[in-house]
């Protein structure tokens, strides 16, 4: 039996108050433009009072939500979130 | 069998006993904090303090008991280590450089905090604090008088010393 492909996402701040989670294991591939349509889909709502605030890093790097690849012409070209991958929704930062 | 392990859910960020994470660049003197446990200021100040700067600084930030007229009780933190440190050591290589800096410790403290408690600890070791300080000494209009167990007391002047406090062998004096 083999794993099936998936990757980690963490929430932190508000985001993981609005999932109730600090993480999960969410399907493997997805593409880094569907990620936040994939979290409104499975937290209705979360997109406008959470998400809009938010960064998103893969594998210890910020990563561009514009430059996701989403350049209309269907599933080609962008951001994938692979198999084994870290991702982590990084609300508006207070430290200090 | 008889380790009690943490909930699933937890991932190891969040989990106090991987903490304290820390780094270090020796050749920067750069040192890096991310702790659970309460913050201990000389801890930090030993890390940067140099002999060869004049100012060894330490700033702490503690918890306050208002946000914008609601009355806090505590304070709770948490971090993602991976982007924290990698961000803390862009602010700390940017004050290095900046600021010339002989050292810098930047500490955070995860976690609850208590209020009153100190939530960030950051220490810097500098050597125009010594520049500045020679100016205060030369310029500002700030008089020192000493005062002596026998009763007699001196005002002084800084421009008949020189920065170790010994008098100046000048002709003008």
């Amino acid at each position: 039996m083999h794993k099936p492909p998936q990757f980690t996402i963490h929430y932190f701040a508000a985001a993981s108050t609005y999932t109730t989670k600090n993480t999960e294991l969410l399907p493997a591939p997805l593409r880094l433009a569907d990620l936040f349509p994939e979290l409104e889909r499975m937290y209705p709502g979360i997109r406008e009072k959470v998400l809009i605030s938010c960064a998103v890093s893969l594998n210890g790097g910020y990563v561009d939500q514009n430059e996701a690849g989403d350049s209309g012409l269907g599933d080609e070209g962008g951001v994938v979130i692979g198999d084994g991958d870290e991702v982590a929704i990084i609300p508006p930062v207070s430290s200090g | 069998m008889t380790t009690q392990e943490p909930p699933i859910s937890l991932p190891a960020h969040l989990d106090p006993k991987t903490y304290p994470r820390t780094t270090h660049d020796a050749a920067k003197n750069i040192h890096l904090t991310l702790t659970y446990t309460p913050l201990d200021a000389n801890t930090y100040l030993s890390q940067t303090s140099s002999p060869a700067a004049g100012a060894n600084v330490l700033f702490l930030g503690t918890t306050r008991d208002t946000f914008e007229g609601r009355s806090v009780s505590q304070l709770s933190y948490t971090t993602y280590p991976p982007l924290a440190l990698k961000t803390l050591t862009e602010i700390a290589e940017a004050a290095v450089e900046k600021h010339q800096l002989l050292g810098v410790s930047i500490a955070h403290r995860m976690g609850t905090v208590p209020i009153g408690e100190a939530s960030i600890a950051i220490a810097v070791s500098w050597r125009a604090g010594e520049e500045i300080l020679e100016a205060c000494k030369e310029r500002a209009e700030i008089w020192k008088r000493e005062e002596f167990l026998d009763g007699g007391m001196e005002w002084r002047a800084n421009a008949d010393r020189d920065a170790e406090g010994k008098l100046k062998n000048s002709a003008a004096s």
